[in-house]
């Protein structure tokens, strides 16, 4: 843990390391998934008018909301689960190391380059659906929808930390396994507590109230069936769920570089 | 090194096997072809009750479970709902009536559009479609669908709107009124549900009444199929307001003992004097043929020399 430090800008050299992961990001050709994305909403949008009877705007929000947040954990897994174990495994994290650069800087680079990444990845998919809902007839929509998109992005975020935080400690399968069950418990973790407290049982109830506030909360994220209603996130909403996220993305990486700094790579 | 004299041999080895590889691809899809079409043909043949198999999930289950795709799966739901109803009127081929759906045994569109609207409570295509067709099915699931929607959506005065509705056709005015009188101290409601409320007390069953109502219905229904509905239903009124002239000057033409013409032909002179509500004039087709507002002729039964609508090939519902 007794690392030297080293002298110069800690942003700078984090920045750098975020600018190189998202540079290798798209040489991995991950953005190939907006082709498909792009396929499906407007699959959508020509042929949902008929099937729904005419509510194509809706479901094209819940369709491509959907797609956006499913697409956005499967990057946020196999990408994130691999931005750490994948330098160990090549060797390459002893060219890094070599150089005056943190491991603390070298997760958070890491992990900012991924998020960088999803970034443009989802304002992308975003444009596309808010140009479908403009096919569709419903410019209000395409205009209400990004507040969800924005708490998308924030869910993401939060994956990807849990990710790399896996990924700094375990195999890369098991790292996805632990990170996608995260990503199914953290949706469910509110319904569960109100099932805990329907229950009756305190132990039961114990556990899935720790449940709630150590796993991420996602459903502070969720507001893709509003979005497709024409509601718009409201301000606390949005202020908190990004203050939420923000603080649970510090703790994850905090973690992870506590972990990462005590690694051997001997 | 290669040997120059065996290369004309290679690519003609090439090619043949491009050939062969075409061949077995080209083979291959006809054969895939012909056998889908022979299994197609020869499925077996389900029970009607298959496709009334009941819902797997319930929507008040599944809600908090659904990683908060609920209101795709509401959507799921509608499309089936919408699929559902489609298919039950395909089988039926064209031998429907509007008003009484029960024949058809649409047992599962309650379930569906219950469950479309407990995912996503804010579904008004959902309330305005089970509003729309329920009652001609089930007039308890009609209400309970539409009641759900105004405790789910208490500023949604078209539900109140939706509900008067189904109270209208009911024949239940009083219930339709207090109904429509709920819905017009909403903020925001139009004028027209006070006026219907009071409508509803004064002349109920009247066509002027039916008229506004489903007026009001196509031009702001969610869902096309209320529009559609609500269209059929206009035609029908204005069909019966051009039955009713067409009947009295048939009964004025044979009231002096002389036979009922053998078509409206001799009729037409004496409508030209007469006026339809709205100022609407009567139509004729391109044979100079009365036609009803789709665009089918009357029929004339001489027997009773009574016009109908061609129940056969007119869209108009039947009463």
């Amino acid at each position: 843990m007794n690392e030297p430090t080293p002298k110069g800008n800690v942003f700078g050299r984090v920045a750098a390391i975020a600018a190189n992961t998202f540079r290798e990001a798209i040489r991995d050709r991950i953005l190939y998934n907006l082709v498909l994305f792009v396929l499906l909403i407007t699959a959508c949008a020509v042929l949902l008018g008929d099937l729904t009877d005419g509510q194509e705007a809706r479901t094209i929000v819940n369709i491509g909301l959907g797609a956006m947040l499913l697409f956005g954990v499967f990057i946020s897994i196999f990408v994130g689960v691999g931005l750490v174990s994948k330098e160990i495994e090549k060797r390459t994290v002893y060219a890094i190391f070599s150089k005056p650069v943190r491991r603390a800087e070298f997760v958070v680079g890491k992990y900012l380059g991924l998020c960088l990444t999803l970034l443009v990845n989802t304002f992308v998919m975003g444009v596309g659906v808010s140009a479908a809902l403009l096919y569709a007839g419903d410019a209000t929509l395409s205009f209400s929808i990004w507040g969800a998109i924005f708490l998308i992005f924030l869910e993401l975020a939060i994956v990807t930390a849990v990710a790399v935080m896996f990924s700094t400690f375990s195999s890369t399968s098991l790292s996805a396994l632990f990170t996608f069950l995260v990503f199914v418990i953290g949706n469910l973790s509110s319904s569960l507590r109100d099932l805990g407290a329907t229950l009756g049982s305190a132990a039961t109830k114990l556990l899935l109230d720790a449940i709630y506030y150590l796993l991420p909360n996602f459903s502070l994220f969720t507001f893709r069936t509003e979005a497709a209603n024409g509601l718009v996130p409201n301000a606390p909403m949005l202020a908190g769920g990004f203050g939420y996220a923000a603080a649970y993305i510090v703790v994850v990486i905090t973690i992870a570089v506590a972990i990462f700094s005590r690694r051997n790579f001997k | 090194m290669i040997n120059k004299a065996t290369q004309p041999q290679n690519y003609s080895l090439t090619a043949l096997r491009l050939c062969g590889f075409a061949l077995i691809v080209i083979l291959g899809f006809g054969v895939v072809f012909v056998l889908s079409n022979y299994v197609d043909a020869r499925r077996v043949s389900l029970p009607e009750s298959y496709d009334d198999s009941n819902l797997s999930f319930q929507g008040k289950r599944l809600k908090g479970f659904a990683l908060g795709g609920e209101g795709l799966l509401a959507d799921w739901y509608w499309m089936r709902a919408l699929q559902y109803m489609g298919e039950k009127i395909i089988k039926a081929d064209g031998n429907i009536n509007i008003e009484d759906l029960s024949s058809l045994n649409p047992r599962l569109l309650y379930p569906m559009l219950d469950n479309a609207t407990d995912l996503d409570p804010k579904f008004m295509a959902a309330y305005s479609y089970g509003a729309i067709v329920l009652p001609a099915i089930d007039r308890d699931q009609a209400v309970a669908l539409t009641e759900k929607g105004i405790a789910n959506n208490p500023d949604a005065w078209r539900l109140f709107q939706y509900l008067g509705y189904i109270y209208w056709r009911a024949d239940d005015f009083a219930n339709a009124a207090n109904v429509y009188d709920r819905g017009s101290k909403i903020n925001g409601a139009p004028p027209f549900l006070k006026q219907m409320s009071a409508a509803m007390r004064t002349q109920g069953g009247s066509r002027d009444t039916a008229r506004q109502i489903y007026t009001q219905m196509r031009n702001e229904s969610e869902d096309q199929q209320s529009r559609q509905n609500a269209e059929l239903r206009l035609m029908q009124l204005d069909s019966l307001d051009e039955l009713d002239a067409v009947n009295s000057s048939l009964k004025a033409l044979t009231a002096n003992g002389s036979p009922c013409p053998k078509s409206l032909a001799p009729v037409m002179p004496l409508l030209r004097d007469i006026k339809l509500p709205g100022g609407r004039n009567f139509r004729v087709n391109e044979q100079r043929q009365l036609v009803d507002p789709s665009g089918v002729p009357y029929f004339l039964d001489e027997k009773t020399c009574t016009a109908y609508v061609d129940g056969i090939n007119s869209k108009i519902p039947k009463l």
